[in-house]
């Protein structure tokens, strides 16, 4: 009964989505109004027809109602309610039903924020939302099928994958990611939308910029989220391996990023319009690829689900995908003419460019590194991972520059500078350079690229606070009240250029902690008995006991750390081992104690409570806490600039 | 409708690649693979361990079956080999030497990795990757199997299953 609604409601989207393709597509060609208006009517009954869809699937996960052909797959009597829920996008089929979810909520926001406006624009773009839309819907009406009726209904199902139960991390890391992702679609059709007119206006640079914004800020929380998840769960230390599946959520965020500076460009002096629509469209294509990374097995990764139907299906809406916008590249893209031209001289739009060159060969590194293994293993059939050095030796330079052109270009004024006002803006930020350096040369950093990256990061960071300060400066100075003052320049007028400092301010932060941290940890291995010491860093660690703790869904052998440091005692720390139902490997789980500046990390390596022996690994991670912070603040900092100011909201 | 050639050209340049690419690796079968070496004197090599001790000479482990296994922790299909490698080296004793060659890795790694998951025999440090050049290593992991005269008798490349383990041991010369 309740498999034969699912059914339905997904039959519902696709016949939705599908009609509202064909006729905003030819409400675009002809102008008409009606056929617009019933565009918009098939992109609400679309995003309805999913949210049910959806609403039914959690219902039935709830009520644990195994004659679901999901729920008897990734259910359980045994999981808490919140696991249950998260089981919505914990296995394959389910995944495709939450992407769908997710389309169909921002293809009605969308389509109803812009409903007044851009009228010659809107109607193909939502009809390019929509033949995306009916992607998924067909393949979760065909391939996917999560609604399947199971007869005889089973009387308990297996679970959801223990890696995915063992955090509440990963109740959060998935959405994100997916409204990242998801939410490429949106600034895809609006780029589509601009080729096809052969028009990209002033007007429709600003939507084009905001809806591409809003999925980037969801992917960089995704990403860090996903590195986070894996420093808490997976207990090796690390939280970014360059595992296929990272590169594949990170690849659509770097030429994400590379758009958002390049539709600065374009809104500001009316060039590189082309270029910017093409970043836009790489963004989507490369989320689709990401996706099909992650759902063919053509990949091996922890993130890899079983092999099916659905890894072609995708690929073939890859293939289309990548002809639409090459064809629609070619046809149109010298429609749009540049308004402007670039001083052919050092200042900031010089350095825009070159912002967007490090980028896109930032994306091209990562994507030969992730499909280079890929290519041998189809010429020789040898499956083999280029690995971390390729990667750790290409992306370091890389960041080291982008860290530094996050300081220069910002402190050159746009157009052409003169030589003397280069001099003024670049020089004293070195102050900024030259005392943080000092203070981690102070503090016993040696290695020469991590002591560079912290110069660049003192002297990103004062050019970043400058900038922040400057509006609030002028205001102050023609005699309004500081708290007025900061009020306006924060989050009344400047509100998108001050959220966007505070974004370059988290990413400053965010690039040094990581060089910090992957460069000045310690850790030891030790195996000890109960009631032996060891030594990591300046704490000393106690092994007082083991426990066993039994809880519904799990069994966990937990080991009791005493931490103290320089005498002083300061807890106990629980690092565990989770044993499953019905899952034959452990999973562990490390503690972590985190302070201002570093992270003490203890991992189980081996456990037995018998003998009461304990294999640990113990890490000190300096800075790791800082990633997490200062994405946050980058995440802050675009909600800031999201918030449609008053031009924005004036009809 | 006029047509832009050179963006055409370029997107199809980068996206076609791609393309085929993913195309060639939809259902594969990874392990079907021949390699120039295999029938050929293996390359000698004198290398430290990484637990310390003599240094071990591929001359010195004539007279048996040699698996040579060049590996890294960043490694995925390492990491799933591993376990398979470890139980064969115990089981089989005496009558196969298991080597590991370390690929590009910090030796801090390499030890902690292993004692997370376990050894079953020496891993020596390979510095400046010099005998995985003379092996023409491509990737890893890669397994060579040499037999008593210190031959390569067979290459295997992505991570060892149980049958070609078994295989390829015998085709080094171990009698079943």
């Amino acid at each position: 009964m309740t498999a034969a609604l699912g059914r339905n409601l997904v039959l519902l989207a696709l016949l939705a989505s599908t009609v509202g393709a064909v006729v905003g597509s030819a409400a675009a060609a002809r102008g008409s109004a009606v056929g617009w208006a019933w565009t918009r009517r098939l992109a609400y009954l679309f995003a309805a027809a999913m949210v049910a869809a959806n609403g039914l699937m959690v219902w039935a996960l709830l009520a644990r109602d195994f004659s679901v052909s999901y729920v008897a797959q990734v259910g359980s009597l045994s999981v808490p309610n919140w696991v249950a829920v998260v089981s919505l996008w914990s296995s394959l089929e389910g995944s495709i039903l939450f992407w769908g979810l997710v389309i169909g909520g921002y293809v009605g926001v969308a389509t109803w924020a812009n409903r007044d406006r851009h009228p010659e624009y809107m109607p193909w773009a939502v009809a390019v939302w929509l033949a995306c839309g009916a992607f998924f819907a067909f393949l979760l009406a065909g391939p996917a099928q999560p609604f399947q009726t199971v007869s005889p209904v089973p009387a308990d199902g297996p679970g959801p994958n223990p890696l995915l139960q063992n955090h509440l991390l990963m109740a959060i890391h998935p959405p994100f990611l997916y409204l990242g992702f998801v939410g490429m679609t949106i600034p895809f059709g609006l780029a589509s939308a601009a080729l096809l007119t052969g028009r990209l206006g002033h007007d429709f640079l600003r939507p084009l910029r905001t809806w591409l914004m809003l999925p980037w800020t969801f992917l960089t929380v995704a990403i860090v989220l996903g590195g986070w998840w894996a420093y808490e769960v997976l207990g090796w230390g690390g939280y970014w391996a360059w595992d296929p599946v990272e590169n594949a959520s990170f690849l659509p965020w770097l030429t994400a990023t590379a758009a958002l500076h390049s539709a600065l460009l374009s809104e500001r002096k009316g060039v590189l319009k082309g270029w910017t629509v093409t970043l836009v469209l790489a963004t989507f294509l490369l989320t689709i690829l990401g996706t099909f990374m992650t759902r063919s097995g053509v990949f091996n990764s922890v993130h890899s689900f079983t092999q099916s139907a659905i890894g072609p299906t995708i690929f073939v809406f890859l293939v289309l995908a990548l002809a639409w916008s090459i064809a629609l590249l070619a046809l149109r893209i010298d429609r749009l003419a540049a308004e402007g031209t670039v001083e052919p001289a050092l200042g900031r739009d010089s350095l825009f460019l070159v912002n967007n060159l490090l980028f896109v060969l930032f994306t091209f590194t990562v994507l030969l590194g992730t499909v280079f293994p890929l290519l041998v293993e189809a010429l020789r059939g040898v499956q083999m991972s280029v690995g971390r050095p390729y990667f750790d030796r290409m992306a370091v330079p890389l960041g080291i520059a982008l860290l530094l052109l996050m300081g220069v270009g910002p402190a050159l004024p746009w157009g052409r500078a003169t030589p003397q006002q280069v001099r003024q803006a670049l020089v004293p930020p070195l102050m900024g350079a030259a005392l943080v350096t000092a203070v981690a040369a102070a503090l016993g950093v040696r290695r020469p690229w991590t002591l560079l990256a912290l110069a660049f990061g003192g002297y990103t960071l004062q050019v970043t606070l400058r900038e922040l300060w400057l509006p609030l400066a002028r205001r102050r100075a023609r005699g309004e009240s500081l708290g007025r003052a900061l009020v306006e320049s924060g989050f009344l007028r400047g509100r998108r250029r001050f959220g966007s400092y505070v974004v370059h301010a988290g990413a400053a932060v965010v690039i040094v902690a990581i060089a910090v941290s992957s460069t000045m940890g310690t850790s030891r291995e030790a195996q000890l008995k109960v009631g032996e010491k060891t030594q990591v860093g300046a704490y000393t660690l106690t092994f007082l006991a083991v426990d066993e703790v039994s809880e519904p869904h799990r069994e966990a052998v937990v080991a009791r750390v005493g931490v103290s440091r320089g005498g002083r005692e300061l807890g106990v720390l629980s690092p565990r081992m989770n044993q499953y139902e019905r899952q034959r490997e452990p999973i562990g789980t490390p503690a972590v104690r985190s302070s201002l500046f570093e992270d003490l990390y203890l991992s189980v390596m081996n456990i037995d409570s018998a003998s009461g022996s304990l294999g640990l690994l113990a890490m000190v991670n300096p800075m790791v806490g800082w990633i997490w912070a200062a994405t946050a603040l980058m995440a802050l900092g675009s909600l800031v600039s999201l918030v449609p100011s008053r031009a924005d909201t004036r009809p | 409708m006029k047509l832009n050639a050179r963006v055409l050209v370029a997107g199809l340049a980068v996206v076609a690649p791609l393309v085929v690419v993913l195309v060639m690796n939809l259902g594969r079968d990874p392990h079907v693979i021949g390699s120039p070496l295999v029938g050929r004197v293996a390359p000698g090599f004198t290398l430290r361990p990484l637990d310390g001790g003599e240094p071990v000479t591929l001359a010195s482990l004539r007279g048996r079956p040699v698996v040579l296994n060049f590996w890294a922790t960043w490694c995925v299909p390492c990491f799933q080999e591993h376990p398979l490698l470890v139980s064969a080296a115990r089981s089989l004793g005496d009558r196969v030497r298991f080597i590991g060659v370390i690929y590009e890795d910090s030796e801090e790694q390499v030890r902690g990795f292993l004692a997370r998951q376990g050894a079953a025999y020496p891993s020596l440090v390979d510095p400046g990757s010099r005998t995985a050049i003379a092996f023409g290593v491509f990737g890893v992991p890669e397994t060579y199997f040499i037999d008593a005269e210190g031959k390569i008798a067979a290459k295997h490349i992505g991570p060892l299953d149980e049958p070609s383990l078994e295989a390829k041991l015998r085709q080094a010369g171990l009698s079943p």
